[in-house]
């Protein structure tokens, strides 16, 4: 009696690849220690958002937006935004509360550069790099002035670097309002600027 | 450079993560991680606001309402009240437009925050028939609302202005005295959506009678450039405050600029949720003082000194009423005088 087909080789198994962080969202629900591992993988981005937002303040809120997503992670929904532009939504609702530390940051921080070297009077210097420091000043004014929800908009696409689509989801508007406060912020920056500065368009 | 890059390449920037911070975040974290299971955690909600909140169960449900529609943040535990307060001259923000006439048995409420109305709710005495006129400087989109479904959209003529008047059908459901939806339908719904001026969109839209188009369109024909006032109104505030928000005609929060965890809110509760004084006691979390009986408005009024249940800070609580009789309340931090608050009361103002 011939021997049948060798068994097949038995296949190891490949160390598993790191979860997720969509993955750890829904382990934690049942395993509430698995959410920790995603504060050690975006702190610091969230802190960083925060920190140019709203100054020495991103130490307090680093601390809430995470104790709020924990509590939220079982409403977390992985087709509508990923982890990180969903954890800078909600540092983005925490900043809300403090709108006006956030203008005052803004404000100060344009006296203090105000203080220091005034903008290039030649426009085309706005390229240059010398020329860009010096618009750190009506920059921060400018962004003072914003309405808060088209200061949003502007900074989640600038600093946070989500998407149109992401902003869409993270602040619960439509796209269209998302491009239309996108492109009155940047309007309103650049006549901020406008005496000290020309842009390229953003394509 | 674009102005993009210009803000990532030097607009403000943030100091790195303190390890110190870092390690304290992960800490709380993780004795939440831990927690998890415990019942009666720690709400986030501003104190005064939660105050609000436990005074009776009536009132719980609609200071629920307005609380979760406005920012949840986290206290501040550095926050500290103000010494003192001095009061000031207030005006409060306005709507920018008016109906002329103001259709017979309607009234009207707004919603609005530091930067003006943008919400006017002209409702009957029944709820079921009026409208709402929203104000914005962007272009609203009637059919991108959930659960609401476009049947047609139609070229109209406000006065000498174009507009689109969107109707269809809509999912609704009834909000019981839980705060909780009930009775689900779907009925008609009207918008009518105009560019009045550049930068301001005006969308009314109709509920019950109001949804019949030439209804809507004889109310649209009547708006005019005038600005209202809020219907809940405060003639002083502290130096240095300014509105947070008001809703629904009946609440009004002023916030400190220099700490918004300092808020003072004027609110008109419904008459079956208005406290008999003698059981104000009773009903009031955690008294510190006794009820000191006051005159506000020529009437007899009530005052006392709570416990906010937050960080050892204590509110002061005043029922007063208004000439009329309509009972409101009022809650300020306690660095302001008894003498202060009895001051924005005699001030406070109701014209619904």
């Amino acid at each position: 009696m011939s021997a049948g087909p060798p068994d097949p080789p038995q296949l190891r198994a490949l160390p598993s690849a790191l979860p997720t962080d969509s993955e750890l969202i829904a382990r934690s629900v049942d395993e509430p220690e698995a959410f920790a591992s995603l504060f050690d993988r975006h702190a610091t981005a969230v802190h960083r958002y925060l920190g140019r937002r709203v100054g020495d303040l991103a130490d307090d809120l680093l601390s809430e937006t995470f104790l709020i997503a924990f509590r939220r992670r079982a409403a977390y929904r992985a087709d509508h935004v990923e982890v990180r532009p969903w954890l800078i939504g909600i540092a983005t609702n925490l900043v809300h509360g403090h709108v006006r530390t956030e203008q005052r940051r803004y404000r100060a921080l344009a006296r203090a550069a105000g203080t220091q070297e005034a903008p290039g009077a030649d426009p085309a210097d706005a390229t240059d790099r010398l020329a860009a420091e010096a618009l750190r000043g009506p920059l921060a004014a400018a962004l003072a002035s914003l309405k808060t929800r088209d200061r949003d908009v502007l900074l989640l696409v600038a600093w946070a670097q989500l998407g149109y689509e992401e902003v869409a989801a993270v602040l619960d508007v439509p796209i269209g309002t998302v491009r239309s406060r996108l492109n009155r912020a940047r309007r309103q920056t650049r006549a901020a600027l406008g005496t000290t500065a020309t842009f390229e368009e953003t394509r | 450079m674009n102005d993009i890059t210009l803000l990532r390449e030097v607009g403000p920037d943030a100091a790195p993560l303190p390890r110190e911070v870092r390690s304290s975040a992960r800490a709380a974290l993780l004795a939440e991680i831990g927690a998890v299971g415990i019942p009666a955690r720690r709400r986030l909600w501003l104190p005064s606001r939660t105050a609000g909140v436990r005074i009776t169960a009536g009132v719980a449900v609609a200071a629920v309402a307005w609380t979760a529609a406005v920012v949840i943040a986290g206290p501040d535990p550095t926050g500290t009240p103000a010494s003192g307060v001095t009061l000031v001259d207030f005006e409060m923000p306005t709507f920018p437009l008016s109906l002329d006439p103001v259709p017979e048995g309607l009234r009207a409420a707004f919603d609005g925050d530091a930067d003006g109305s943008s919400v006017a709710d002209y409702r009957d005495a029944a709820g079921e028939n009026g409208f709402t006129i929203y104000v914005s400087d962007e272009a609203p989109d009637p059919g991108d609302v959930q659960g609401r479904e476009v049947t047609d959209v139609a070229d109209v003529d406000v006065g000498r202005r174009n507009a689109e008047l969107v109707t269809g059908r809509e999912d609704y459901c009834d909000v019981d005295d839980q705060g909780l939806a009930s009775h689900c339908r779907t009925r008609p719904f009207a918008v009518l959506v105009t560019e009045w001026r550049e930068d301001l969109w005006v969308s009314l839209s109709g509920q019950g009678r109001y949804t019949e188009a030439d209804r809507l369109l004889h109310v649209a024909d009547s708006l005019i450039d005038r600005p209202q006032p809020a219907t809940l109104r405060v003639g002083l505030a502290p130096a240095g405050w300014s509105v947070q928000f008001f809703k629904m005609g009946r609440v009004l929060t002023l916030v400190d600029d220099a700490d918004e965890q300092q808020t003072l809110t004027v609110q008109i509760p419904q008459p079956a949720d208005v406290v008999p004084p003698g059981e104000l006691l009773d009903q009031l979390m955690s008294p510190v003082g006794p009820l000191v009986p006051v005159t506000v408005h020529g009437r007899p009024a009530h005052l006392v000194l709570l416990d906010s249940g937050y960080l050892d800070q204590r509110i002061w609580f005043l029922q007063a009423q208004f000439a009329d009789g309509t009972t409101f309340e009022l809650q300020a931090p306690e660095a302001f005088s008894q003498e202060q608050v009895l001051e924005m009361a005699e001030q406070v103002t109701y014209t619904p």
